[in-house]
């Protein structure tokens, strides 16, 4: 069998044959086929099996609102299930296998649901499976989950990329049928920049499946010159397989193009690109779609709409059926009989529902051979084009919620209420139903849009043809139908179901949608909304606009999540941040942890050292008994220059910086506005308007920002600029008793002694022989201990003159695990303990906090639970028995105390092992915590298991005096 | 002091790519400085440069540049003088003209600067760049600072099909990658 339901005519090119397989069988297409019209060229009628009832089903339109024939597409990871056969464009190789059938599409074992279809109805595992309780997660839904769903990933990962993008125009136009090729054509000799769009792979709508005529030609002959002559526009980008899925604010539109879609594979491209449409108007185009009628057994395969029969003949060259009826309710329905007649196809009857005439019931197991009609006849047929009317398709004028408004004249929904903010609805889209109406209007609001944005350029004349004899009566469901009769054909409602779940209370739409799952996966109710809301109306005595209508949602058609995500996968999930000396740790053994985008070297493990501890060790320790180097580049730099500067840092800091000497650096502290303790750090005077100041890592956007915003909007009036330094400048931490040894050799004719660069001076300098750099005597290790920046630039080389400078003095290089467990031994502070509930007196900074001047944070330092007499403060913790590792997070309670909230005495913030004590050391906050020295308390961790005593001490657990820092 | 001279190391390692119908090249040989308009002292900075390099303030959108001197706007009150340091002209020369007038930072390393050239490179950026490249909107010399990937940027039109992007040196690597997938992924 080759195509044996093919016929002449068409819009594809007969010159080339195409190979594909459909459930491992080889057949054969031509270029311009969608898998869907190949199948029907092919006599395939059975596609695939539907949802709940296993029901064959085969190809029931010729477009996106495709309910019926889901397939798989593809093989191996790049399975896609759920593809609807109509929107698949045909290319060399294309492989679809049938879904949701257990053994194969012509004897599925599951098919005995339909046999138990009166047990099914809406609502049935609400009410089926509520007892015993403890069987629903262990049995009834892998059972249900096993059974339900329709296709099956391949659970490899997407083979595929995916990209976004970013388009501008002054109008895109949603859809190139007649109105959107009419509109285009004006908007485009206007001068407008136009973007037009299509989800199909052939501009021209309608045109291309109908027989008018425009201007004097064939309307699919008129939609080619069109497009011929706007592809030549450089204002007017056309994308065709390109779906405008969504209306979002500021006339953004949500565009999803498919790149490679259409061809065997996606090569190095991606195969599809997420465009973000920026627009100052939009045109709706997007025409409309035929719904059915809702009758006994309605549902077999070979029952399909009538518009898309003759798209499938006029377009495609093909026929659908050898012997088929129409049934109809409207005049375009009609056409469908002259279009087949037209082409040779015998008509075997012509059902017009105005005139009385119904179908009751269909036969035929896999494909339909008999059509019951009202009055006791029947009609053999292998093909029923239905038209029940078309429903414009209002979709992206309800994304704002914009709620639809019927019109009686056409038995439809058209565009609503607030429409999205610029956009225009055109055509079928707006409820205008014929051609030569459609044309006019398209043209009409594309010159209104194109002099509302002052473009007057030359618009030509609309486009001319007939409007067709459009008349529709309302007529949904054949009630004297004593069968099944289905209005969702994906979800496989049917209007019992609808009926019923009415009965049972749910009487608003929106609930009826969600009871019965009406209009749910990827049809989303293009083709069953209306039949429901006309059943529902029914089963309440009320009008279709009285039971309403339910608006809709992005997306218009469906996105596959990997597009979403465009490129953000992997290691490529988001930017990384490298330190300038990234490279040379990398050659020496670093391994790298996450701190924001950053990598930074958490240790540099040597050869012989089993495990991460072993590395950490011996780094606190080379470092405190000689010198160690560790990259503090990631902390924030902030350049803060003007008259003001001194005044404006003196207003961020809740300590005093008013009278900071020139070359010197002071440790501040940074409060958010209601007293709490934001960020930390060092800011250094270079000269009389000009700081530096420095933030914690994981805080340098977040200050920039805040320091902006006081800036220009909190001190206006202030002469202060900033801008950040972070990455200009590579910055070291250099500490250990050897360290002003070590920096004595690096930096050109500097004195360094304690007397001429003391603790907390700062100063510029130049090191081996010339390069630019800043010195500063700060310390977060404890040691004595310096830090020097250098121009970016030179942060390779400098870390590497570095080493070979420090080699004699033994440097070693230390990562933020050591430089962890030394400010733990020290007793500062960072993220675990300035946890966004942190107040300076809490950290023992009480004293430090100015009350002599006004600074962010100042007006609420003395609320009652910061004064609170048992309030909590940082404290050092030692275990009792050495031997014991702490854990962050333990609770502090009094011995003998219940393990409750109110005998809560505190926590553990931070812990870390001190090579230098030889046992783990803590800090943490307690209750009176500086009065509590020396007392034992229980660290309790239920989480952990971990239940230890401990004794309080001082968070300084190392010099506490400062005398190594000072040195 | 040990004698141990640093060699500056470009921050894409002298990247040069060429696609099908683009360019990428890292500029290395671009210093940058940030000037920082005092309170009330725009008049002043105005003639300053005028006098010296014959340089008009830029304004809130568009880059200007008279001979080796190209001023970048930045914010309100705060713009980029980018040139190519040669015998007369440096960072430290630079910045000593203007110590009088302005507020300046060196800021030569804080970037990373691609050159993006050829019939291609919009259909590039269309990938990346949310701004609107359209000749009329974005003409030759615009400036602008946006994002592209995640990255802030600052994006500089040059000619036609010749852009300078611009974006932070510790993620450098980052922005190559989002540019030089744009380019390979929209290759004709």
């Amino acid at each position: 069998m080759s195509q044996s339901n093919r016929i002449d005519g068409g819009q594809i090119d007969r010159s080339r044959t195409l190979k594909f397989q459909f459930n491992e069988r080889w057949l054969t297409a031509h270029p311009g086929d969608t898998l869907a019209s190949a199948l029907l060229a092919n006599a395939v009628r059975l596609v695939g099996r539907s949802f709940k009832y296993h029901r064959p089903r085969g190809i029931f339109s010729a477009g996106s609102e495709e309910p019926s024939a889901l397939v798989q597409l593809r093989k191996g990871a790049a399975l896609e299930p759920n593809t609807r056969a109509t929107t698949i464009e045909m290319f060399e190789g294309l492989s679809a296998t049938s879904q949701n059938h257990r053994g194969s599409l012509e004897h599925d074992i599951l098919a005995v649901n339909d046999l138990l279809s009166p047990f099914l109805s809406a609502g049935f595992y609400y009410k089926t499976f509520m007892w015993p309780k403890a069987f629903w997660e262990k049995l009834y839904e892998p059972i249900i989950r096993s059974a339900a769903g329709l296709g099956k990933l391949s659970g490899m990962e997407d083979p595929d990329t995916y990209d976004h993008g970013y388009l501008h125009c002054d109008v895109v136009i949603i859809g190139a049928g007649p109105a959107g090729l009419a509109a285009a054509l004006a908007a485009g000799r206007a001068g407008l920049r136009v973007i037009l769009a299509d989800e199909d792979f052939r501009m021209g709508g309608r045109l291309n499946a109908e027989t008018y005529a425009v201007d004097g030609m064939d309307g699919a002959d008129w939609a080619l010159g069109v497009i011929a002559e706007l592809a030549i526009m450089n204002n007017v980008r056309l994308m065709k397989r390109t779906t405008i899925y969504g209306a979002y604010d500021h006339g953004i539109f949500g565009a999803l193009e498919r790149m490679t879609d259409h061809l065997p594979d996606s090569g190095d491209k991606p195969r599809q690109v997420l465009w973000r449409i920026y627009s100052k108007r939009a045109i709706l185009a997007a025409g409309a779609t035929e719904r059915s009628m809702a009758f006994g057994n309605n549902d077999r395969p070979g029952i399909m709409l009538a518009g898309s029969v003759r798209t499938y003949v006029n377009r495609f060259g093909v026929a659908p059926g050898r012997k088929i009826a129409v049934f109809t309710n409207n005049d375009d329905g009609l056409k469908t009989a002259e279009d087949l007649r037209a082409k040779g196809i015998d008509v075997t009857r012509i059902i017009d529902a105005r005139e009385g005439d119904v179908v009751v019931n269909t036969n035929g197991r896999k494909g339909l051979n008999t059509i019951f009609l009202n009055r006791g006849r029947h009609v053999e047929a292998d093909c029923l084009a239905v038209s029940g009317g078309w429903s414009p398709n209002v979709h992206l004028s309800s994304h704002h919620r914009g709620r639809p408004e019927w019109r009686d004249d056409i038995a439809a929904f058209v565009p609503g209420g607030e429409l999205p903010p610029g956009m225009v609805v055109a055509g079928a889209a707006a409820g205008t139903m014929t051609l030569a109406a459609t044309l006019a209007e398209g043209h009409e609001v594309a010159t209104r849009v194109a002099t509302d944005l002052g473009k007057s350029g030359s618009l030509a004349t609309a486009p001319r043809a007939s409007d067709e004899i459009f008349a529709t009566a309302p007529i949904w469901h054949v009630k004297e139908s004593k069968h099944r009769a289905w209005v969702d054909l994906q979800n496989d409602v049917t209007t019992k179901d609808i009926t019923q779940s009415y009965r049972e209370g749910f009487r608003s739409v929106e609930h009826l949608k969600r009871y019965t799952t009406l209009g749910m996966a990827t049809e989303q109710g293009k083709t069953s909304n209306m039949l429901g809301l006309a059943v529902m109306a029914d089963a309440s005595g009320k009008t279709i606009p009285e039971t309403g209508t339910t608006i809709f949602r992005p997306p218009y058609s469906p996105v596959a999540i990997g597009a979403f995500a465009g490129r953000a996968r992997g290691k490529n999930f988001r930017p990384t941040r490298r330190t300038p000396s990234h490279n040379w740790a990398n050659e020496n053994g670093a391994s790298f942890v996450e701190a924001g985008m950053w990598k930074r070297a958490e240790w540099y493990a040597r050869p012989g050292e089993k495990s991460w501890r072993d590395s950490v060790d011996r780094e606190v320790k080379a470092t405190r008994n000689g010198v160690g180097i560790c990259d503090v580049t990631t902390l924030g730099k902030i350049d803060i220059q003007g008259h003001d500067a001194a005044e404006f840092i003196n207003k961020i800091y809740a300590n005093a910086f008013l009278k900071l000497p020139t070359g010197k650096v002071r440790y501040g502290l940074m409060l958010r506005e209601d007293g709490t303790v934001y960020d930390d750090g060092t800011t250094a005077r270079l000269s009389e308007t000009h700081f530096v100041m420095t933030t914690t890592t994981a805080n340098a956007v977040l200050v920039l920002r805040n320091l902006e915003f006081a800036r220009q909007c909190l001190w206006p009036d202030l002469d202060v600029h900033l801008i950040s330094t972070t990455d200009a400048w590579a910055q070291f931490s250099v500490a250990g008793p050897k360290s002003r040894a070590l920096m004595q050799k690096v930096v050109d004719d500097l004195d360094l002694s304690n007397e001429a660069f003391p603790f907390m001076a700062c100063t510029t300098c130049t090191v081996f022989g010339g390069t630019p750099a800043r010195l500063f005597r700060i310390s977060f290790s404890g040691e004595l201990a310096y830090e020097i920046a250098v121009p970016a630039r030179y942060g390779d080389a400098m870390i590497r003159a570095m080493m070979a400078a420090g080699e004699e003095l033994d440097l070693t290089p230390y990562g933020t695990e050591a430089l962890g467990v030394m400010r733990i031994e020290k007793g500062h502070v960072a993220g675990n303990e300035l946890n966004g509930q942190t107040d300076a007196r809490m950290i023992g900074l009480g004293n430090m906090v100015s009350r002599k001047k006004d600074f962010i944070g100042a007006a609420l330092l003395d609320r009652p639970e910061q004064v609170r007499e048992d309030g909590l403060q940082l404290v050092g913790l030692r275990p009792i028995d050495q031997d014991v590792i702490l854990t962050a997070g333990a609770h502090f309670f009094v011995e003998g105390d219940p393990e409750d909230m109110a005998h809560d005495q505190g926590w553990m913030t931070s812990v870390a092992y001190s090579p230098e004590l030889g046992h783990s050391i803590g800090l943490g906050f307690l209750k009176r915590g500086r009065d509590r020295h020396g007392e034992r308390l229980r660290a309790f961790s239920p989480i952990r298991g971990q239940d230890v005593m401990v004794e309080v001490c001082s968070p300084h657990h190392i010099d506490p005096e400062g005398d190594r820092q000072r040195g | 002091m040990a004698d141990i001279p640093l060699t500056a190391a470009p921050a894409l390692g002298d990247v040069n790519l060429t696609f099908a119908s683009c360019v990428l090249t890292e500029r290395t040989d671009i210093a940058l400085i940030s000037v920082a308009t005092p309170h009330a002292g725009y008049e002043a900075l105005a003639a300053k440069i005028k006098d010296v390099w014959g340089l008009s303030m830029p304004g809130a959108s568009a880059s200007l540049n008279a001979g080796a001197m190209r001023a970048i706007p930045l914010a309100a009150d705060q713009m980029m003088l980018a040139f190519t340091p040669d015998g007369g002209l440096s960072e430290t020369s630079v910045q000593a003209e203007l110590t009088d007038v302005a507020y300046t930072t060196m800021q030569t390393d804080a970037w990373a600067i691609i050159e993006l050239s050829g019939a291609g490179a919009t259909a590039a950026l269309e990938r990346i760049c949310p701004l609107d490249l359209d000749p009329q909107t974005f003409p030759n010399g615009a400036a602008a600072r946006t994002m592209m990937e995640h990255l802030g940027a600052l994006i500089i039109r040059l000619e036609a099909d010749r852009f300078l992007l611009m974006s932070a040196r510790s993620s450098a690597q980052s922005f190559l990658h989002a540019v030089e997938t744009s380019c390979r992924w929209t290759a004709p």
